[in-house]
């Protein structure tokens, strides 16, 4: 299969482009679905290409301007000796971590079975990964069907390099209390792609906390798609936790699909990155479904985080809430995109959206651009967005009581995203997530965050 | 010994204080009574630190110091306080830590030991007892859901806390009804002492009835215009600011 790159694309579409061809190459002879879906998503995506701003979704964020070429790896360093190293290494997996947890390590695209820790089958929990061959039927059915939907470049481009990822199913009736990791980590240069598919059966429980940091000052490109199923009367906790460098560009993707009377928690922590991309594609699709999506973003430098949410209102009596609390420093940017569809069958339908943005220098920028598509006729949907300095009047008022400026301004910057904090579930995970964001907090609010 | 000389302020190039002087000497308390737009607010505003007024000329001194020239919070650990007039809500910072970075500030500047917690908490509760303020008020984020009696006796609890030398009460008793003005007026009163002065600003008598004053100034477009007693106040009652505003122009 080949396809010639346009003269009028970008350098880094013609990589990419090029990357993909070759790739692809190696799909051609096979009929299995994976093979299939990767030559369906190519076909698609090379008539596209990157996404640019002339695209609605894109206005704010230009992929091409910030990324030129596709990083290569000139060195190769090793990876961490074992796993009680790597966990010491790690300040907030050492706090959080409990014996019987399950850890599922990646570095630079590849599974790391000396770093992780994992129980097949545990309570009714079954652990595959995408690269050993037999994908289960169900996650196999999952990534079909939302590659039949999707419109969306960056998934399908994510659909034919995918080369790695956990498969995780959850049985009917099954209370997992113990936390399930999944870990990335950029150690070395370069273009890794993940793909995670987690099913969560009727009546189960199960909490997952994603972590994505770098190892070392690395310039790395990263796509990673994560595909929740969350069946009746089910319960995700999910807690992200990203903390890149300067230089590293990453595209997320979230899809949930959430059934009757589940809740589906998501909270993420971004921080850093020269260009992050948080697309959530969230689906209240059972009556009753309660989802909560929240965040904070911390960025300094050049950073530009966006995150484009979608949220599907498919059922009645469902509620959704969305708060997003954003700190920019320096000259960084950050972009909120939040659309609320309800369809006309989703009567009595709760959304609400709340976007906060607290800006400390005169260069950052941020744009709030909430949407709101409502099809039936009894529902209570509310957006708010404020932008705005630390006020005045506040650090006046904590001055006049003898505290210094740079206490003052702590103490506000901290004050700012204490509310949305609380909507982490797990207290010892917030307490140990507040630390976190507190020492980075004490740095943004002189101005410096350095991550 | 707290010390005004000269001063001339404005806002946006418009002149609000005018040539001000006053000169408190400890343990008195002077009160500044004056119509709407004399200057009061700014005056209690300047004093403290407040960036937005342009000072052309002038000199705030306490004990000999120029505040004019130190941050605002240098002016509050050298023992300037200004109780607001509108209390800042401020949802995220717990009372109590805001209770004792201030605390801190204070003792660090002193040279003296800081609190442990359970001392910091033992000296919270019994002097926030002595005020009404209950546990859950002092629980809760900085003056976030205060009633306004709440703000002010808040106000009181901090002023008692950090012991100050020259407290300014700006219009302590707007939006207080009797008993909650009562509540206040008691605090203030227990502060009184040989060494501490204070400078009440108030629109109305009624606060002068708790907290007696030594001297009682009229201050009208940015200025002293008038300088008497406790009974200066109750003739003003009687006759209104009508007279002084005329007057002056």
């Amino acid at each position: 299969m080949t396809v010639k790159p346009s003269n009028k694309t970008s350098q880094i579409d013609q990589e990419i482009l090029k990357l993909c061809n070759d790739k692809i190459d190696s799909f051609l002879d096979y009929n299995d679905d994976i093979s299939v879906i990767k030559r369906e998503a190519f076909k698609r995506y090379s008539k596209k290409g990157l996404p640019n701003r002339f695209e609605e979704s894109w206005k704010y964020t230009n992929i091409h301007k910030k990324l030129q070429n596709i990083p290569v790896s000139d060195k190769n360093y090793p990876i961490p000796l074992n796993v009680d190293n790597f966990i010491n290494s790690f300040d907030i997996m050492s706090k959080i971590k409990s014996d019987n947890d399950t850890l599922i390590v990646f570095m630079d695209g590849k599974f790391i079975p000396e770093l992780s820790m994992l129980e097949y089958s545990k309570n009714g929990m079954e652990i595959n990964f995408l690269s050993h061959g037999d994908v289960p039927r169900w996650a196999i059915e999952l990534m079909i069907n939302k590659h039949n939907v999707n419109e969306d470049p960056l998934f399908d481009l994510n659909t034919i390099l995918m080369q790695e990822g956990v498969l995780i199913n959850v049985s009917a009736n099954v209370k997992i209390d113990s936390n399930v990791y999944i870990i990335h980590i950029g150690n070395n240069d370069g273009f890794f792609n993940y793909r995670h598919v987690i099913n969560v059966g009727k009546d189960s429980h199960i909490n997952v906390t994603e972590l994505k940091v770098s190892n070392r000052v690395n310039d790395a490109l990263y796509t990673s798609s994560v595909l929740w199923n969350v069946e009746d009367n089910a319960i995700v906790n999910n807690v992200k936790y990203q903390a890149h460098n300067q230089s590293t560009v990453g595209f997320n993707q979230q899809y949930a699909d959430v059934g009757s009377g589940s809740i589906f928690n998501s909270f993420t922590i971004s921080s850093g990155s020269k260009l992050l991309r948080e697309s959530r594609n969230i689906s209240c699709n059972g009556e009753n479904s309660e989802v909560s999506i929240s965040g904070v973003n911390l960025l300094d430098g050049e950073s530009h985080i966006d995150t484009t949410l979608v949220v599907t209102h498919k059922a009645p009596n469902s509620l959704s809430k969305e708060k997003y609390k954003s700190i920019l420093s320096d000259r960084s940017r950050s972009v909120f995109q939040g659309n609320i569809v309800v369809d006309q069958i989703a009567q009595k339908t709760i959304a609400k959206q709340s976007i906060d943005a607290l800006i400390l220098s005169n260069d950052a920028e941020h744009d709030s651009k909430p949407e709101l598509e409502i099809y039936a006729d009894d529902v209570q949907c509310g957006h708010g967005a404020t932008t705005g300095q630390l006020s005045a009047d506040s650090l006046f008022y904590l001055r006049a009581r003898g505290i210094g400026e740079d206490e003052a301004r702590r103490l506000l910057v901290h004050a700012f995203i204490s509310d949305v904090m609380e909507e982490i579930q797990d207290t010892n995970l917030r307490n140990v997530l507040r630390d976190v964001m507190n020492n980075m907090l004490n740095r943004v609010s002189k101005g410096r965050l350095n991550v | 010994m707290f010390e005004i000389k000269n001063l001339n302020a404005s806002i946006q190039d418009k002149q609000i204080l005018k040539d001000f002087n006053l000169k408190v000497n400890p343990g008195e308390v002077h009160a500044i009574m004056g119509p709407n737009g004399s200057g009061k607010s700014t005056l209690a505003h300047v004093c403290a630190g407040r960036e937005e007024y342009e000072i052309s000329s002038g000199s705030v001194r306490l004990d000999g110091v120029n505040l004019l020239d130190l941050e605002p919070e240098e002016r509050a650990v050298r023992g300037l306080f200004l109780a607001f007039q509108y209390p800042v809500e401020i949802p995220g910072v717990a009372s109590m830590t805001f209770l004792k970075s201030a605390l801190s500030a204070h003792y660090k500047f002193n040279g003296k030991k800081e609190l442990t917690i359970p001392e910091f908490m033992k000296l919270i509760k019994e002097k926030s007892n002595s005020l009404n303020i209950s546990d859950d008020m002092i629980k809760r984020p900085l003056n976030v859901g205060f009633s306004g009696g709440e703000k002010k006796r808040n106000e009181v609890l901090q002023m008692t806390l950090l012991e100050p030398k020259i407290c300014i009460l700006d219009e302590t008793d707007s939006g207080l009804d009797i008993d909650a003005l009562r509540l206040v007026a008691n605090g203030v009163n227990l502060l009184r002492s040989k060494e501490r002065s204070f400078v009440v600003i108030t629109h109305y008598q009624r606060l002068l009835d708790y907290i007696e004053p030594d001297f009682v100034h009229i201050m009208a477009d940015g200025k002293i215009i008038e300088t008497g007693d406790k009974n200066l106040a109750l003739d003003l009652e009687k006759t209104g600011y009508n007279d002084y505003i005329e007057k002056d122009i």
